[in-house]
Formats: C-alpha cells, sequence, structure tokens
C-alpha cells in the first residue's frame, strides 16, 4: 500500500512541478518560476522535519502515521491543496516588479511559497514515512519514487498539448486518489506492523476522495473562467499587443516547449533596425508569442513591393556587401525580420532553419520556403553546403537581463567557426541585435569574432569585422575577405541615417552622427578592445570592463548574461541606481533564492536538533553531511546532465525531459539493485561512482560534440545510453545509506530532510556555478560531494556501527 | 522648485524657468495629493497614468529649443500640466488624450484656469494631427518603443520630436529627434521612466475640440 502511494505521489508531484515550471514561464519569466518553485520543493525537506519534530511527542509514530488510513488521508490533503494553491496561486496579484515598492506585495510572495510548499510536505511526508517505516526495503521505496518520478515527468509530454496546463494541474492532482477504494488483506501487508483501517472510516475517505474528484470535475469541465485559465504576465509583450483593439489570439498550441499563441493585429508593428528613412506603410504582420513573450513575426508579403521596407532595415547592412547571392543560410530564434531581408535581395535558394515545430510549421506555411526544424548546431554540424551569406536572427527577451539564465549556442567562439566554416570564399556572416548601453552585447560578439577569426587563422581578424547601429539595435557583419572597400557601407549607413561603429579605417568624426549619444561609447569600447588584442592584453580589458562582455564559450554559453559580482556598485550606478532593473537580472534572482533557501534549509536542518532534548535522539552531525552530500551529488549530476544535452537538443525542455526521466529510471533501478548490495558494497558504490563521474568531465565534451552529427533518433538513443552508468550508480548511496548508515526511524526522516535541502540548495547553485564556472565544474562538484560521503561513510559512521 | 530642481540640474532657459514659476502646478494633481505638488517625483492622477516631476517637464520643454512663434503637439495630455507650461512659451499647442476622462478632466481645468489657446482632442495619438499639422515641435509624454512615422510625417522641414523611446515596460531615453529636408537625427538625451503609450481609442472614435468646450 505505501509503496503503492510512495509512487502515485511521487508521480503526480513530479508532473505538478513541471507543470507549474510550465504555468509560471506563462504567468511570469523563467528566472522567476525558479525563485517560487525552488523555495516550495522544501516542502519535501520540511515533511522529515516534522516527523522528527512528532519523534519527540508520539511514541510509534511511524507506524501509526504509515498505517492505511493517515495514509489516505495524506493523500487527500495532498490532492486539496496541490489543487486549492493552483487556483489561488492564480488569482494573487503577485507582481515582482513592485516588490520594492509595495511591501503587501512580500506577503504575496510569501503566501505563494507557502501554498505551493503544502503539497510537496504532504507528499513528502508519505515518502519519508516509508523510508522511516520499512527501513529494509528502502531500495524498494527510493525505485518506487523514482519510477513515479519518471512517469511524473514524461506523461506531460502527451497529455500537455491536449488539456492546456490549467486542467491538467487538476487531472494530475488526481491520480494519487486512486489508491482510495484499495485496502491490501493482512495477509499480503508489506510490513508485520502496517495496521488496517475500520470499514466506516474506509468509507468516509472514499466518500471524500469521490467528493474531491466530483468537484475537480466540475473546474476541469467548467473551462476557464473559474481561475485555472493561465493568463501571461501584463509586463509580456503578448499582453501589451492584446491590449489595442480589434487584436486576437487566432490559435492557441500548449506543450512541454512552451506555449505558442497565434496573434492578429492590426497594430502589431515590427521592424527591428528600420531606417527613418523608410516612409511606406509596413507589410501586414502576425506574431506567434512562446509564453506571451519572445514573439516571432510574419510579414504578408503578397506583392514584390512588400518586401521593400527591409531594404531600409539595418541587418541588409550585409546584403550589400553580397549582391546577388545563390544560397542563404537564415538561423531564425525569434524575430521574424530576416526572412523579408533574404528575400528581398534576390537570393535563389533560402534555407531557414527554426528549432521551434510550431513556428517552423507557420513558416513553411506563410513564406512557401523549405523550413529545417532542427538544433542549427545540429544542422551545421550535418551540413556540407557553402553560403553566401549566413544571417542570425535573434533580439533577446522583452527585458534586458531577463534571460540572463537563458543557454544559448548561437554566439559562442565555437559557433562563429562553424559559421565561417560554411560561408564562400566572398561569404558574409550577419548578426542582429539589441542595442545596449553600457556596451555589453555588441563588444562580446566583436570579441567572439575576432577570436574566431583568429583561431581560424585569418590574418589580421579585425579587417573582417564590421559594427553598424541606430538607436536601438547593432548589426555586426564578419565578412570572410577583408573590408578593403569600405564604400558601400559607409554609403549605405548615410543613406539610411545609420551610425558605423567599426569599420576599418574609420575615425571618430564618422561616428555618432545620427544616433547620437553624450559620447560614442560603442566606437570607444570596440577600438579599445580592438587595441587591447592588438597588444595581447585583452585578459585585462576583459578584467576591468564593468560587465563581463568576454566571448563564450560552449561551456559557459550564456548570450544574456554579462553581470559581474566584483562590479556590482558600479552597475547599479551606472542604471540609474535602481534596483528594480538589478531585480530583473536572473543572477541576482538566482542569488536572492539561493541565500533564502539557505536560511530556510538551516531552520529546517536546526528546528530537530533544538526541539529533540535527549542528547541521544538528537541529529548526528556525520548522517547530516553524508546525506546532505549524496542530495548535493544526485541534484549536480542531474543538472550537468540537463545542461550538456541542452547542447544536443537545443531545447532546454528537451533536455530537462530526456535527462530527468532518465536519471529516475535509471537511479530507480540502481535503488532496486541497492537491495542485493551488503553494508560492505557502499564504499564501492561511492568509489565507482566517483571514477565515472571523473571520466564523465574528461570524455562527454568529444562525445557530445560527435552525437552533435547523427540523425535525431540516434542523438536520443545516444544520449540516454550515456545516461545509464552515472545514473545507475547516483541511485545506490542514498538507498544503502538509509539502510545501512541510520538505526532509527526519526534518523531517516531526517536523512529525508537533510537530501531534499540539498537538492534544493544545488539546483540554485548550479545555476550559479554553470554561470561564473562553466557547466563542466558542475560533474566536478558532484565527484567532491560523493568523495564527502565516501569519507564520512568510510570513517566515521562504519566505525560507529 | 525651480531653482532646486530645475536651474541647479542645469535647465538655463529663462522661458521655461518662468513657465515653471507661473503655471499652478498644485492645480494639476488631485486634491488628496496637492501637498506633495511641488516634491521632486511624478505623482498620480489616476487612471494608470502620471504628472510628470518638474525636472522632466522643465527638461523636455527646454529640449525643443522653443523661441515663442511655434505649433506645438503633445500626445498624452495627462492632467494638461504639461500643455499648460508650453502655452506659456509657444504659439499653439494642440493636445491629444487617449483616456476620456481624464481627456475632459484635463480639458476643463485648462479652460477654468485660463488656457483657452490649447487644443484638445480625444484619440489615439499615435496617429496625430493631420488636420493641424505641420508642427514645428511633437512631445510624446508615454513610452513607446519606436517613432511613430505619421508624426514624423507631421513634422515640419527642422522640426523637433521627443520622446521617452525604448521599452515601456523598462527604462527608455529621453529622445530627441531632428528632421533637416529627408534626413533625421536622434539624440539619447537621458534615462527615464514614463508609463507605456496605450492604443485604446480607435482613430474614427475622436472627439475634436477647439478651443475648450
Amino acid at each position: 500500500m505505501i509503496l503503492t502511494a510512495v509512487f502515485l505521489l511521487s508521480l503526480s508531484s513530479l508532473a505538478f512541478e513541471v507543470l507549474l515550471t510550465r504555468v509560471f514561464s506563462i504567468s511570469q519569466w523563467n528566472h522567476l518560476s525558479f525563485m517560487v518553485i525552488s523555495i516550495a520543493l522544501f516542502g519535501f525537506a520540511a515533511a522529515g522535519t516534522f516527523l522528527n519534530i512528532i519523534d519527540t511527542h508520539k511514541k510509534d509514530w511511524e507506524q501509526r502515521l504509515s498505517a492505511s488510513g493517515p495514509v489516505k488521508i495524506f493523500i487527500i490533503l495532498y490532492t486539496v491543496t496541490a489543487i486549492g494553491s493552483f487556483i489561488l496561486l492564480n488569482r494573487i496579484p503577485l507582481d515582482y516588479f513592485r516588490l520594492p515598492l509595495e511591501p503587501v506585495q512580500i506577503f504575496y510572495l510569501l503566501t505563494a511559497y507557502l501554498l505551493l510548499a503544502l503539497p510537496f510536505f504532504f507528499a513528502g511526508l508519505v515518502i519519508s514515512l516509508a523510508y522511516a517505516f520499512i527501513p529494509e526495503k528502502t531500495g524498494f521505496v527510493y525505485f518506487a519514487s523514482m519510477a513515479g518520478s519518471a512517469c511524473g515527468a514524461i506523461i506531460p509530454v502527451p497529455f500537455l498539448p491536449l488539456l492546456g496546463e490549467g486542467r491538467f494541474i487538476i487531472l494530475a492532482a488526481l491520480i494519487p486518489l486512486i489508491i482510495l477504494p484499495f485496502e491490501r488483506p493482512p495477509a499480503n501487508k508489506i510490513h508485520t506492523k502496517t495496521k488496517t483501517i475500520s470499514r466506516g472510516k474506509r468509507f468516509a475517505l472514499q466518500a471524500s476522495g469521490l467528493f474531491i474528484v466530483i468537484i475537480a470535475g466540475l473546474l476541469v469541465s467548467m473551462g476557464d473562467g473559474i481561475g485555472i485559465k493561465v493568463n501571461p504576465s501584463p509586463y509580456k509583450d503578448l499582453s501589451r499587443v492584446l491590449k489595442f483593439p480589434d487584436t486576437r489570439i487566432f490559435e492557441t498550441v500548449t506543450g512541454l516547449r512552451g506555449r505558442f499563441d497565434s496573434v492578429q493585429s492590426p497594430y502589431i508593428r515590427f521592424a527591428p533596425g528600420l531606417s527613418l528613412k523608410f516612409k511606406d506603410i509596413l507589410p501586414k504582420q502576425w506574431a506567434i508569442y512562446r509564453d506571451g513573450d519572445t514573439p516571432f513575426f510574419g510579414y504578408k508579403l503578397q506583392l514584390q513591393k512588400d518586401e521593400w521596407f527591409s531594404r531600409f532595415t539595418l541587418p541588409y547592412a550585409g546584403y550589400m556587401l553580397a549582391p546577388n547571392p545563390e544560397h542563404i543560410l537564415l538561423i531564425q530564434d525569434g524575430g521574424g525580420s530576416g526572412i523579408p531581408c533574404a528575400m528581398a535581395c534576390g537570393a535563389l535558394n533560402i534555407t531557414i532553419v527554426e528549432q521551434k515545430p510550431q513556428i517552423a510549421h507557420m513558416v513553411r506555411k506563410n513564406y512557401n520556403i523549405p523550413v529545417v526544424n532542427q538544433n542549427p548546431r545540429a544542422f551545421m554540424a550535418q551540413s556540407d553546403n557553402h553560403y553566401d551569406i549566413i544571417h542570425i536572427e535573434n533580439w533577446g527577451s522583452s527585458i534586458p537581463g531577463s534571460d540572463a539564465l537563458t543557454q544559448g549556442y548561437l554566439f559562442t567562439t565555437a559557433s562563429f567557426s562553424g559559421y565561417l566554416n560554411h560561408l564562400t570564399e566572398n561569404g558574409i556572416l550577419i548578426m542582429a541585435r539589441k542595442l545596449l548601453l553600457p556596451p555589453a552585447d555588441s563588444i562580446r560578439l566583436w570579441a567572439g569574432a575576432y577570436e574566431s577569426l583568429r583561431s581560424l587563422e585569418f590574418e589580421n581578424p579585425e579587417q573582417h569585422i564590421a559594427v553598424l547601429r541606430n538607436w536601438s539595435t547593432f548589426t555586426l557583419i564578419v565578412s570572410v575577405k577583408p573590408f578593403n572597400d569600405t564604400v558601400v557601407l559607409k554609403d549605405f549607413a548615410r543613406n539610411m541615417n545609420f551610425d558605423l561603429v567599426y569599420l576599418p579605417g574609420i575615425t571618430k568624426e564618422m561616428v555618432n552622427r545620427f544616433n547620437m549619444f553624450d559620447a560614442p561609447y560603442h566606437f570607444f569600447e570596440i577600438n579599445r578592445l580592438a587595441e587591447a588584442y592588438r597588444s595581447g592584453t585583452e585578459k585585462a580589458y576583459f578584467e576591468t570592463y564593468p560587465l563581463d562582455v568576454a566571448p563564450q564559450s560552449d561551456s559557459r554559453p550564456f548570450p544574456g548574461r554579462f553581470l559581474k559580482w566584483s562590479k556590482l556598485k558600479t552597475l547599479y550606478k551606472m542604471t540609474g541606481s535602481r534596483f528594480y532593473s538589478l531585480f530583473m537580472s536572473g543572477e541576482i534572482v538566482v542569488s536572492v533564492v539561493f541565500l533564502e533557501a539557505l536560511v530556510i534549509a538551516i531552520l529546517l536542518l536546526m528546528l530537530p536538533v533544538f526541539t529533540i532534548k535527549k542528547q541521544d535522539k538528537k541529529p548526528n552531525i556525520s548522517h547530516l553531511i553524508y546525506f546532505l552530500a549524496v542530495g548535493a551529488g544526485f541534484m549536480f549530476v542531474e543538472l550537468f546532465f540537463i545542461k550538456k544535452y541542452i547542447f544536443i537538443f537545443g531545447d532546454p525542455v528537451i533536455s530537462f525531459t530526456v535527462v530527468l526521466t532518465g536519471i529516475l529510471i535509471f537511479s530507480g533501478f540502481g535503488g532496486y539493485c541497492s537491495q542485493r548490495i551488503g553494508p560492505g558494497g557502499l564504499r564501492n558504490v561511492l568509489i565507482a561512482l566517483i571514477a565515472v563521474l571523473i571520466l564523465v568531465f574528461l570524455g562527454l565534451d568529444p562525445m557530445i560534440h560527435g552525437i552533435l552529427g547523427f540523425s535525431k533518433i540516434l542523438q536520443y538513443a545516444l544520449a540516454i545510453l550515456l545516461l545509464i552508468l552515472p545514473c545507475f550508480l547516483v541511485g545506490l548511496p542514498f538507498p544503502l545509506g538509509m539502510r545501512y548508515l541510520l538505526n532509527r526511524p526519526a534518523q531517516r526522516a531526517y536523512a529525508w530532510t537533510a537530501n531534499g535541502c540539498a537538492s534544493v540548495l544545488t539546483s540554485i547553485l548550479s545555476a550559479q556555478i554553470a554561470l561564473s564556472l562553466g557547466i563542466p565544474i558542475i560533474i566536478l562538484c558532484a565527484a567532491a560531494a560523493y568523495l564527502l560521503a565516501f569519507l564520512i561513510s568510510n570513517t566515521k559512521i562504519i566505525g560507529q556501527k | 522648485m525651480v531653482l532646486l530642481q530645475i536651474r541647479l540640474r542645469g535647465v538655463s532657459d529663462k522661458r521655461v524657468q518662468n513657465a515653471m514659476n507661473q503655471v499652478p502646478r498644485h492645480s494639476f494633481v488631485p486634491e488628496e495629493l496637492v501637498s506633495q505638488a511641488y516634491a521632486d517625483h511624478p505623482l498620480p492622477i489616476g487612471q494608470g497614468q502620471t504628472i510628470s516631476q518638474p525636472y522632466i517637464v522643465a527638461l523636455m520643454t527646454e529640449k525643443l529649443k522653443l523661441k515663442g512663434d511655434e505649433r506645438i503637439l503633445e500626445i498624452g495630455t495627462g492632467s494638461g500640466y504639461q500643455a499648460a507650461i508650453l502655452a506659456k512659451i509657444a504659439k499653439e499647442v494642440y493636445t491629444i488624450e487617449i483616456k476620456e476622462k481624464l481627456y475632459k478632466k484635463a480639458s476643463n481645468l485648462l479652460r477654468s484656469i485660463g488656457f483657452s489657446k490649447i487644443k484638445t482632442l480625444h484619440g489615439d495619438g499615435y496617429f496625430g494631427w493631420p488636420e493641424a499639422a505641420p508642427f514645428d515641435c511633437i512631445m510624446i509624454t508615454a513610452s513607446i518603443d519606436h517613432i511613430p512615422p505619421p508624426l514624423l510625417k507631421q513634422l515640419k522641414n527642422g522640426g523637433r520630436l521627443i520622446l521617452p523611446l525604448g521599452n515601456p515596460f523598462s527604462y527608455q531615453y529621453l529622445s530627441l529627434v531632428t528632421k533637416h529636408d529627408d534626413q533625421y537625427t536622434v539624440k539619447q538625451i537621458t534615462g527615464v521612466l514614463f508609463v507605456p503609450m496605450t492604443g485604446h481609442a480607435l482613430d474614427q472614435n475622436r472627439t475634436v475640440t477647439d478651443d475648450i468646450p
């Protein structure tokens, strides 16, 4: 009975977590969803603390609470709180932007934390009870928990598109109620101490369950009007455009990759980098918003003159350098204005690479152009074609800084090299981005292009790069041939009232003429950097610049991240001493969440120390360190693979689903096999695990680069294959530790708390480690955590036993 | 207010200083906020809109380099305060407000305190006021992420358009667009934070008031 409950609750709570991430990604931003969900997951750990406190007041609590009746009550409470917290959360006017201004927002935030922690608390209660109550079968409990979670990770894939976020959350919360009608006969009890319940209580529980199912059924069938519809944040682009008259969503497609809303409006106007010299009317447009933001815009190009506007946009400067191109490669990641550019230049062949299937479908339908629906890096790895123009379009999110945590491989030095290797001998690479002040992105892309050209042994790399801007965007152009003749670009800039930022041979007098800042900041900085490269002092330049603008590698691919902690004060002053502008940085949010999480973890871990009065019953520090280390190690491994596999799949959601399902299945299998391992095996398991993790650190990179060249099916198969050994091994130390290192139920409940706290803290820490030190360091942290567990298990605890 | 908040921050145009001295700012703020009318920050005026900080009003006015004979279009009447300041300096002031309640309130207020030469209109300022164009200067007092082409068209040669340009839900740059023949320059002045320009009203729903009704 309790193993089934563990399975169902693990399934439901993981599906709930995945769906909450989707809800917050729509109603807020990804990094803010991280904030609420991370803290809510402490509900799991709190269950262990609660049981420890119970231990001081009630004898045989593990027998009483793990009896059929209480477990069913906890399941009902789980379902009620999961549904209730989602509906209430949808109604709380929580607004992160107002946090520094309105004290009431702190109350809303705390309420959100508490509400969302409740279902995880009840799920955690049943799981930790199972560990405490049947110590001889911790491997089976672990297996049930992991197998359930694996199912919870995978079920949103088929059901989310059918049901939508709100309905699916409610239905997923109902799943554990399946257990209510069933009661194991005494002969089949999993444990001799298992208690059964009377028929009257059983009937009451079943009636309660039925009542909840009916209410939930009504909520689901009544549709969106009663608080289950998830609306995007009012600050997102979609909410803004929907305020205009005659604007409507004509299609919504929901899935794990996001909610895609297609919008028709006479007020949609997207033409970044458009010259003020363009006087005509823009062609009609439509837009697809992913989670209410990062829109893709389509143009209704019925006549050839409809493409004309694109000749007035800044990226078209690159097209001026390659007249009559035969073959153009357009890599789309948001935006959409690149397509009319490619069409307007009269290219014979246009290849569009668009990773999101929904957008790829719409582009194909709208423009009648072949679209490759693939991860751009995989496309580059598999393609032998050469192009006259490669145009990369990615404008970032609607609010600068909010995508600091987003991994992206379009602008790493290795990507630059890939693009350059696919250009013809007169080829042109075009990249268009938003213009930031203080200069940030423009410097980084210039440096990325420079280092890539240098690595490919181009002479005088700076002779191959040009940068132009208007008031809000810039375009970086890299030419395979050096810019010996700069007249075309100079004329284009002057005619369109654009400004030159970097071009071989230009002077201060030739810049900052049409779109004027107080000083030509971008020109100064890129020229300073060029000089630094010439004198070999680029490292000093990157160290002293107030922002992190160093070119990015595939190991640290965060194109929206510029924060330097050592220069935080300077940055605060540069952005007008406004707290909210820092708060919108994903990285600042990570640090705030980590501090909050640390305080909560300390509270949950210390509470039993202070409330338990008998010295011999107080938690043991060695046990605490062992389970903290094991919890941290597991999460480091999980996060490492999720982040690494984004490189293969290109999409964090796909990577998350593949890795989570894989790690839960294989570690669950590890837990199952742990039942056959004796006390002495723990040491060997940890040694083997550390060795495997070091091998992963040393050998995974070349392997995943190799995988990129294979077909999609092989990519999935090989990615899963690589997970088997490390994930199997990480499934062993927790159940083995539970079984062989601990004696009392309260100790096991405390170990559960430690494991939960470590998981939350590590997941937040991993994000910061990846941003600051790079993704590979995460797996070294995992090895270090397991080494600590090995040292503890090898010395103190084994000695005590 | 004029000395501490405006002159000492570098707004040196005497006309602007005089206008800021003459126009009773307290008449334009809600009754309950009168005590803060001259404070160095914006104030809410209802309908999700604000009356700008005195310094920003003065700065935007000064950057238009008014001589006294200009025809000016203001987009976003709000409380009517900015229009009143402009009217103290320029020859003709046209102002458009999208929110009907604010439009009515500001129109009545301007009339009641003697600014009868200001022409007010209820409508979507994005499309400007073609019937009254061309203008020497245009001022947009709500944030927008691009420069509205209809307003550029309604600008005279040598005309100036000032606006908070950038992401309406983040910060913007106060920008001055100048038109010389067919050439445009955009000058970024300073970082600002304005309420977003909205587009609730349709062009055809506009209500025009010549002078004050």
